[in-house]
């Protein structure tokens, strides 16, 4: 169990500021959504918060303790990511890239043993992959590999995990399936889950908080409820969201129309004329 | 498919599956142990002087620890061309060409780039600045222990790495890019200043050129002495960071994620991958080709799984050299011909071979 935290933190490449006085905290067992327009920081919210970059001022803390403190092979027991968009090498098989997972936990004179390979095995058992396990990377498609990557973040075995638009490139049946297994694993084992999302909908399905992000700010942080409504969709996004309530769990849905009011021109006609 | 039945442990029948391929790899490992040592018989036993084949593994055998022959029945010249000529010349291209693909396996995991080779980063530019210095110098330089060429090259090649390494960091970061186009640039200077050199060196030049196109003429017992420590600890050093280079290949933002220090995993296998190098082109030359290519063959037939990628490289690299050598002396005996002359020759032909076998990506 891990407590994420960041207080104050003001976060760039280079001179250019990118966001500015980030606070926010994630509990253990809590799913927060990091949502926002293109462009607005969550990649590199993800970055500073895996120590990839470093605030410019501010303090980033797990469990207390200021992260540029701990050396980068702790950090990674502690802390798994899922990248945006994984580039992985093409000749590895998807067997071997899961197991690149077991690497914080072997020293320089450890090599995997048994154990190491029943947990890389048992991780891909859990995101259904182990009839990938044989083929190279290179062949897999973005799916797939979305798909190993999280695999490859469960054979880590972390306290807590961010994951970078983990959905985009899955289709609806594997982003619920995904999104139903890091939940229950936070719920199951006191997981703490960041999460950056595009998808409001889903946002709000699977996310306890969600932190909502504009003009380098935090422009509102709460429940579903509480920050997907009309007027900041309308503030953060500048289209008319049409906020409803899910029918059957009461949460908040954005649907979308089209940006001139009109309808799509409906295809009916020209369909029954062929058929 | 579904997630909702979730196996709570690994059954025994489903991870074996992994071990076989794992399994293959070790066997060619062991395999390619037994090859060198067939070979550095082989290699020792051919030569101009014709030696029967039964002596000289008598001569080789008497020499191993616990070994008694009472009654040597061979004349001691034959023992001096044995183990005082041709077994160093054989051992130093076992280690030279083992230095070469290993520090060849390591610059192109390191980069992330398949075209690297150890001479990427400024290693044979400086090795050849310095040797060529050496080779100019007054003759009264040259009487001291190895010579001064062998001293001249190493310095060279360590200091023209140096000033790569530093004109490309960028504050505490060492980005691969800068470094790679830093080691170009420099290389392009130094080797104008070599060619340079050799244009005006007059009658020295043909041992300038002999110099940099690779020769193992000149091998004693010393000369091994001096590489060997170099390419072992390299190798052990190389060897224990095969995982993180593994890891490497990712990219460098989740091989951080995975818990590896990616900036002192490249200080630490830049420093012993250019030593070892440095080591092994001061004594014979800069011989290319070995370094780029058996790399290559071995992730062709073997994977990319640096854990075995690197061991092989070292034995295939070790037997390719020392087989390259044994034709570079013998096939226009007494003339010889320079080594990297023949590493192409031979090699060339069989990496494309083996290119064109494996349709599949290697990299």
């Amino acid at each position: 169990m891990i407590k994420i935290e960041m207080q104050n933190v003001c976060l760039g490449y280079g001179r250019k500021v990118v966001l500015k006085a980030l606070t926010f905290h994630v509990m253990p067992g809590e799913v927060v959504g990091l949502i926002g327009p293109n462009g607005c920081g969550k990649s590199t919210i993800i970055k500073a918060l895996s120590r990839i970059i470093s605030p410019h001022s501010g303090k980033i803390l797990l469990d207390g303790k200021d992260i540029s403190q701990i050396p980068r092979r702790d950090l990674a027991r502690l802390l798994g990511v899922v990248p945006q968009i994984p580039l992985l090498p093409s000749s590895f098989t998807a067997f071997e890239i899961v197991l690149m997972g077991r690497n914080p936990h072997l020293g320089l004179f450890q090599y995997e043993g048994s154990e190491e390979l029943a947990i890389t095995w048992r991780a891909m058992e859990r995101t259904a992959t182990q009839s990938l396990a044989e083929r190279r990377v290179g062949e897999l498609s973005g799916g797939e590999v979305q798909c190993i990557v999280i695999a490859r973040v469960l054979a880590q075995e972390t306290k807590a995990v961010l994951l970078d638009e983990p959905t985009a490139n899955l289709d609806i049946g594997r982003q619920v399936e995904i999104l139903d297994l890091i939940k229950s694993l936070c719920r199951e084992s006191n997981l703490t889950v960041l999460a950056a999302l595009h998808d409001l909908n889903l946002a709000s399905q699977y996310c306890d908080r969600l932190v909502l992000i504009n003009n380098g700010r935090i422009h509102a942080e709460g429940t579903p409820r509480e920050v997907i409504i009309p007027q900041n969709i309308k503030e953060v996004y500048g289209t008319d969201g049409c906020v409803y309530t899910h029918p059957i769990n009461g949460l908040p849905v954005v649907l979308l129309k089209s940006g001139n009011g009109q309808p799509a021109q409906t295809r009916d006609g020209v369909e029954r004329g062929i058929v | 498919m579904t997630l909702h039945q979730l196996k709570p442990s690994f059954t025994e029948q489903s991870v074996p599956i992994h071990f076989p391929h794992w399994r293959g790899r070790i066997y060619a490992i062991l395999g390619l142990l037994v090859a060198f040592g067939a070979i550095v018989v082989f290699a020792t036993a051919v030569g101009s002087v014709q030696i029967p084949f039964s002596t000289i593994c008598r001569i080789l055998f008497s020499k191993l620890p616990l070994v008694e022959i009472n009654n040597p029945a061979w004349p001691g010249t034959l023992e001096t061309i044995i183990l005082e000529v041709r077994l160093p010349r054989v051992i130093l291209a076992g280690l030279v060409g083992g230095a070469l693909a290993l520090a060849g396996a390591t610059y192109q995991g390191l980069f992330r780039n398949p075209l690297a080779d150890p001479y990427l980063i400024g290693v044979a530019q400086g090795a050849a600045l310095g040797a060529v210095v050496g080779f100019l110098l007054p003759s009264t330089w040259h009487g001291m222990g190895f010579g001064i060429i062998p001293v001249l090259a190493f310095i060279g090649a360590l200091v023209s790495t140096t000033i790569v390494y530093s004109l490309a960091r960028v504050g505490k970061t060492l980005p691969v890019t800068t470094l790679i186009l830093a080691g170009v640039a420099l290389g392009a200077l130094l080797a104008s200043i070599v060619s340079y050199l050799i244009i005006s060196s007059g009658e020295k030049m043909h041992g300038i050129i002999f110099w940099l196109m690779g020769s193992f003429s000149l091998s004693r017992w010393s000369e091994v002495g001096v590489v060997l420590p170099y390419v072992v600890v390299g190798v052990v050093v190389i060897l224990l960071y095969a995982r993180s280079l593994n890891v490497m290949q990712l990219d460098e933002e989740q091989a951080q994620q995975l818990g590896v220090n990616v900036e002192r995993l490249k200080l630490v296998l830049l420093a012993a991958a250019t030593l070892i190098t440095a080591a092994a082109v001061s004594f014979v030359g800069t011989i290319g080709f070995v370094g780029i290519i058996v790399p290559h063959a071995v992730r062709l037939i073997w994977g990319p799984d640096h854990r075995f990628l690197l061991p092989l490289s070292v034995l295939t690299g070790a037997i390719f050299l020392i087989l390259a050598d044994v034709i570079a002396r013998t096939i226009l005996a007494p003339t010889e011909i320079p080594i990297g002359v023949i590493t192409a020759i031979v090699g060339a032909p069989f990496f494309l071979y083996l290119l064109r076998r494996r349709k599949r990506v290697i990299f």
